[in-house]
């Protein structure tokens, strides 16, 4: 019912307000230009422009740029930014005139003394305005302030923002979680289009493969406009690409050296970025941003299988490294006409080694394994656009071929399997304690077998969007009418090669394949792990010995089949929305209607009783959907400085394609199908928010916002005990437990978030240099599911739990001294436990454990182009830790110890006419 | 200015190109699935059979290899394409002083059909054997599958009227294999062993009286409810009872008076039905007379499931006679202490 109030309410404020501004169109003008810092020329972006005497404002973009149609005649602007002093234009235009302003503003000097210097308020300010500013509820990260904290990659820059938590992998942020949703409920944008996952089976992106030296800036944004895409329930992260903004040759970048205590090895770390506009006019710019990152680094970690009575150690090392290359090149034809290519790409490699033993004593086994796998993901991202600025509407389309790869051509593991007696116990829970004599002994080891893998995962967005906007004046109030289309065409895959080896004899014992251990200690020296496998070796002595081993064929072709899948997802969208503009209150308002065509090619896997493979069928499925999804914003200003928003939106989030994808593994042997679902809807959202927001004129914010989101058809994993299969037609098996994703449970999402941030310019002496950042967000949550205690008895019992993903507390503090020359930060990242995985009952829910990472920094400016900076990360070396049942069962603890960087930024040709 | 630029792009230039796959140096990939060779092996590790026998043999086979086809899902043997030579030869051997004294001769074959052997068709495979090295060889030829390489022996060497307590066997290793080499292997470590079994011990085939009610209805007991047939069975619907103890497994045939009619290879017989239970041996000694006996086979269910049994207890061999005394575990139940009388 509310969903077609605000459809109406939305789609009447349009008709109106487009019949009420055909009567206002009148002699109309067009001002186009930028905003800069008077002193360094950095364009700023966020920066208001208002026609005085009216309602009338724009905002510049992300690199400073504005443009805006208003009334020919003589008008006054009033051009303000936060922390810069308030700059009034007075300008005559003509009917039909397109005119130039570039506009320097001042910065109040007695509070941004540093910024010519530092940089350092300055990409905090350019990040607030433009928060300030937005239609909606969003937070918005420059690139200055990304650098203002030790964060290589994209998700490890998002943790920083309010409602923001991450799930990290080797210590490293991986996946973003946004106001307690799993990753998939938020979708991955690089300028403004999203991007494909290079992952099999999902639609998140990992955000370690992203550098964040390629990104000019990263907007979150929480409430979503009908010009955004609808399959959005968590929020929608935006990032943005540099762009070319210097008439000179404008060159900056970093060299850093860096250590990392747990492997005792270096890593390495460089940026290089060029930008320059070419030509009289500058028509043309061209900007190229490079970057590598190659560190070595690793865990140590146990595990515990509670009901099994199992532990593992696992010793990882890794080598992992970040590439980025980005360019953006544009040509501005005039003052109303440019063209535009951004391209991005980004190369993520890992080569794991993982290490392990597994302590088995009922079986009086121990198995001794290292894996040695190579990951490569790649995201490539080109979008190609124009914009076209008429006296009285303006057209933006664009482009996009955007591709996501994760290719592993080898995941190599080897398994000896020991005899040995072992017990394990748990007298201090936070370390197993293991009796298990001789177990780094590698002649106790015998052959069990070799797992020779290699994927590629595939998938591939190619989009085409429009919009036309057109502005209006209604009396003393204006606004602009928004209308456009997209189209997005995706093509996902997914293929495997898994071969594993047994043999009947004739292998050697492990300690013919093993090598010196790599690191000095285990755990604190709590283990002696002894010398660990090598598979290379191993793979020597198998390519010299192929006679000695037998490829278990049938598990090739279960997993082969079971895995690989291609589907192809066609989205088409539309979408009308009215921004209007009155004194103190914008209003926004609109619909969207997004369509989705999906189709799927995959495999069946029937497993007869006898744990036999029977069949492999080919299958084909598909399935098509549609949203309308009403958008209402309001902005209020209590006061030049202070924002009361509201928002009601409708969303979605689409399955993971490993959900719906309808490949099936009928084991009959285990009396258990899991059925890919191909008729799983999408989770639809219903999200409500309110903040207030308040800005300091020194460059700060203290906010407090409301969010409530009501989810339908969520998607949870179902047991259908003693089902016949098929679920439909006539059964060729009378009774088996079927395991699917289904919709069809409600879960409701809630929570508050509070941010602080600004110079403490108010206390006095040397306290008056410090800054502080902080944020925190509380978030509920319930969603219903079937209960773990139903049976064939009671199939339809529910029960209530917390969403997976979703932690109740989540902050950040961060406390800086910063003078002119000298800058020193400690930061504190704060992640609430969370329910990780739904076990088969409450005590085997699998909690990941809270925790509180510190990092310290600090940065000296040598001169107006050098700065000297220094980081170390994970000072406390906080572990990574799951805990099942109870918090003193911990299931999982992995240490990564702490690194350090020390490096040097510059800054070079950054002054105008220099 | 110029150099510090020119220094710093050549800096990172030299990290990136430095750090640029340098990740993948050091491994070595193994040989695919594709490029994996062909590999001959024995088709079992063992046989055996009563000290008597004038003959054994052992049977080379391929691994199983993915389908080109795609239509045996498990695999199958994909028959080579050129014929190779598999060199074997005599490993050890104990119970007798030289290989010559026990093999005589020998034969190698492949079967063409069910009836049809190669050597019906005049096909040579080449087999040649030192019965004083004990090395041999022989073709494996392209296009099939397994072949059996058969001995003549000595049946007088083993046959004698005392339980033996010393091991007795003789073991084959494939010592290479010549021809295709790069795509045809052999296993170096899977051995053949053949021992000759003692008609002494419990070896050998054993018979229930089935007209002693007692022992019938004993035996009815002990594996109704493994077998509904012999659930149903009537003293007077059958024609005997025999047990037969072979190379690690056990066979229980209940021989009916009921006959049917039975072509095979072109020959029609009239022969009796059988019901057939089989086990392998878990844990049996071959050189006792009295000792502990362990046999595990499995039923198919109705869904095709595989369900266990197992039947355990001890035998006790006086004269001509075989106590066999068993408690037996199907499906969660079992069965009381039965104990069966057998005689040779």
């Amino acid at each position: 019912m509310l969903k077609l109030k605000l459809l109406f309410f939305g789609l009447s404020l349009i008709t109106a307000l487009m019949l009420q501004a055909q009567t206002d169109a009148g002699n109309r003008a067009l001002i186009k230009g930028s905003i800069r810092d008077a002193q360094n020329k950095s364009k700023l972006s966020g920066a208001t422009i208002l026609v005085m005497g009216s309602t009338l404002s724009t905002v510049a973009d992300v690199n400073g740029n504005f443009s805006l149609s208003l009334p020919a005649g003589n008008q006054q602007l009033l051009v303000s930014y936060l922390g810069y002093t308030d700059t009034s234009i007075s300008v005559s235009l003509q009917n039909g005139e397109t005119k130039l302003l570039n506009i320097n503003l001042s910065s109040t000097s007695s509070e941004l003394g540093g910024v010519v210097v530092t940089g350092f308020l300055q990409g905090q300010a350019r990040a607030l305005n433009q928060q300030k500013t937005a239609d909606n509820i969003k937070n918005v990260i420059s690139s200055d302030q990304i650098g203002r904290f030790p964060d290589p990659n994209a998700a490890e820059a998002l943790q920083r923002v309010p409602g923001v938590n991450i799930e990290r992998d080797q210590g490293e942020g991986r996946y973003v979680l946004v106001r307690g949703l799993a990753p998939q409920f938020t979708n991955m944008n690089v300028n403004g289009e999203q991007i494909p996952s290079p992952e099999a089976g999902v639609r998140f992106v990992a955000l370690d493969a992203i550098p964040s030296d390629q990104l000019a800036s990263i907007e979150v944004t929480k409430s979503l406009t009908p010009d955004m895409d609808g399959d959005a329930v968590g929020g929608s992260v935006n990032l943005i690409t540099r762009q070319a903004n210097n008439q000179n040759l404008h060159v900056n970048g970093s060299l850093v050296g860096g250590y990392n205590n747990l492997m005792k090895q270096p890593n390495i770390q460089g940026q290089l970025s060029a930008d320059k506009r070419f030509g009289k006019d500058q028509k043309l710019g061209v900007l190229v941003n490079t970057n590598y990152y190659h560190n070595h680094l690793g865990s140590d970690n146990w595990e515990q299988s509670v009901g099994d009575n199992e532990v593992e150690l696992r010793d990882y090392e890794l080598v992992r490294t970040r590439m980025g290359l980005s360019s953006t090149i544009d040509y501005k034809f005039n003052n109303r006409n440019e063209v535009y290519l951004r391209g991005l790409y980004t190369r993520f490699t890992d080569r794991e080694w993982r290490r392990r033993y597994v302590f088995v004593p009922e079986d009086e086994e121990i198995e001794k394994m290292t894996k040695d796998r190579f990951e490569e993901q790649a995201i490539l991202s080109i979008n190609l656009g124009a914009k076209h600025n008429f006296n009285k509407f303006y057209v933006n389309y664009e482009g996009q071929y955007s591709e996501g790869r994760q290719n592993t051509p080898f995941d190599h593991e080897l398994s000896f399997i020991g005899g040995l007696p072992s017990e394990l116990s748990f007298p201090d829970p936070k370390f197993p304690t293991i009796n298990a004599p001789g177990f780094n002994d590698n002649t106790n080891y015998e052959f069990n077998d070799v797992t020779y893998g290699n994927t590629l995962a595939k998938d591939r967005n190619l989009t085409a969007k429009f919009e036309v906007g057109v502005p209006y004046t209604l009396k003393n109030s204006t606004g602009v009418f928004k209308f456009g289309g997209k189209v997005r065409f995706k093509e996902k895959s997914f293929s495997i090669t898994e071969d594993v080896y047994e043999s009947e004899g004739g292998v050697p014992d492990a300690s013919w394949f093993d090598q010196d251990p790599i690191k000095d200690e285990f755990l604190g020296g709590r283990f002696n792990l002894g010398r660990p496998l090598y598979v290379s070796k191993f793979n020597n002595f198998f390519n010299a010995n192929p006679g000695l081993f037998e490829l278990d064929v049938e598990g090739k072709a279960i997993t082969e089949a079971v895995e690989a899948y291609d589907a192809s997802e066609d989205v088409y969208a539309a979408f009308a929305m009215a921004k209007h503009q009155w004194k103190k209150l914008m209003l926004l308002g609109g619909v969207r209607y997004e369509s989705t065509s999906v189709n799927y090619n995959s495999k069946d896997v029937i497993i007869d009783g006898a744990g036999d493979l029977a069949a492999i069928i080919p299958v084909s499925g598909g399935t098509t959907y549609d949203f309308f999804l009403p958008q209402v914003q309001a902005r209020y200003a209590l006061s030049n400085f202070t924002n009361l928003r509201g928002a009601a939106t409708f969303s979605y989030a689409r399955p993971n394609f490993e959900e719906i994808v309808p490949a099936q593994e009928i084991n009959v042997e285990d009396n258990e199908a899991t059925l890919g679902n191909k008729e799983l809807k999408p989770v639809s959202a219903l999200n409500l928010d309110a903040m207030y927001e308040h800005y300091f004129g020194n460059v700060g914010i203290v906010s407090a916002g409301l969010f409530y989101k009501k989810l339908d058809d969520f998607i949870y994993r179902r047991v259908i005990f003693g089902s016949p299969y098929p679920l439909t037609g006539t059964p060729t098996i009378e009774s088996i437990d079927v395991i699917q994703a289904q919709n069809g449970n409600v879960a409701n999402v809630g929570g508050i978030e509070l941010a602080f941030q600004r110079k403490l310019d108010f206390l006095p002496g040397f306290l008056k240099n410090m800054s502080l950042y902080t944020n925190y967000t509380y978030t509920d949550s319930k969603a219903t599911i079937q209960s773990r205690d139903a049976n064939e008895d009671k199939p339809d019992e529910e029960e209530e739990i917390k969403l997976p993903g979703q932690a109740d507390h989540v902050g950040n503090f961060s406390l800086a001294y910063e003078s002119k020359k000298f800058v020193v930060r400690a930061s504190v990242n704060f992640n609430g436990t969370y329910l990780s995985e739904v076990g088969g009952n409450k005590d085997e829910d699998l909690y990941v454990k809270n925790r509180a990472q510190v990092d310290l920094s600090a940065s000296y400016v040598i001169n107006k182009r050098f700065r000297l900076f220094t980081e170390f990360l994970n000072v406390t070396n906080q572990p990574f830790e799951t805990y099942q049942g109870n918090e003193n069962t911990f299931v999982q603890r992995e240490f990564y110890g702490w690194w350090a960087r020390l490096g040097v930024k510059f800054d070079l040709e950054k002054i105008t006419g220099k | 200015m110029q150099r510090f630029l020119t220094i710093a792009a050549l800096s990172f230039l030299l990290v990136f190109v430095a750090g640029c796959d340098k990740q993948k140096d050091d491994i070595v990939m193994p040989l695919t699935s594709e490029e994996f060779p062909q590999v001959i092996r024995f088709d079992d590790e063992g046989d055996g059979d009563i000290e008597d026998e004038d003959k054994f043999s052992f049977k080379l086979v391929l691994n199983d290899r993915v389908d080109p086809e795609g239509e045996e899902l498990g695999g199958k043997i994909v028959p080579l394409e050129n014929d190779v030579t598999v060199s074997f030869e005599v490993s050890d051997f104990e119970g007798f002083a030289k290989i010559s004294d026990y093999i005589l001769d020998g034969t190698a074959f492949y079967e063409v059909d069910d009836c049809t052997t190669s050597e019906d068709n005049g096909v040579d495979l080449k087999l040649v054997f030192d019965r004083n090295t004990g090395k041999g060889s022989v073709t494996f030829p392209k296009d099939v599958e397994e072949i059996e390489v058969e001995f003549e022996v000595s049946e007088d060497l083993f046959d004698d009227n005392k339980l033996n307590t010393n091991d007795r066997f003789i073991e084959f290793e494939i010592t290479g294999v010549s021809g295709d080499n790069k795509l045809v292997t052999y296993n170096p470590d899977f051995s053949f062993t053949y021992e000759p079994l003692d008609d002494e011990s419990i070896s050998g085939e054993w018979a229930l009286d089935p007209l002693d009610a007692a022992q019938f209805a004993a035996f009815k007991k002990l594996f109704s409810p493994i077998n509904e047939d012999v659930a149903n069975l009537k003293a007077s619907e059958v024609e005997e009872i025999l047990l037969s103890v072979e190379y690690n497994e056990v066979k229980v045939e209940v021989v009916l008076k009921e006959t049917e009619t039975v072509t095979e290879c072109g020959d029609t017989d009239v022969e009796n039905k059988v019901i057939e239970i089989e086990a392998d041996l878990e844990e049996l000694d071959l050189q006792t007379l009295d000792g502990e006996i362990e046999l595990v086979g499995e039923i198919e269910q109705d869904d095709e499931t595989l369900e266990e049994f197992v039947y355990k207890g001890e035998f006790k061999i006086t004269g001509n006679k075989l106590e066999l005394s068993l408690t037996g575990e199907y499906d969660g139940d079992e069965t009381d202490e039965v104990t069966l009388v057998f005689s040779k």
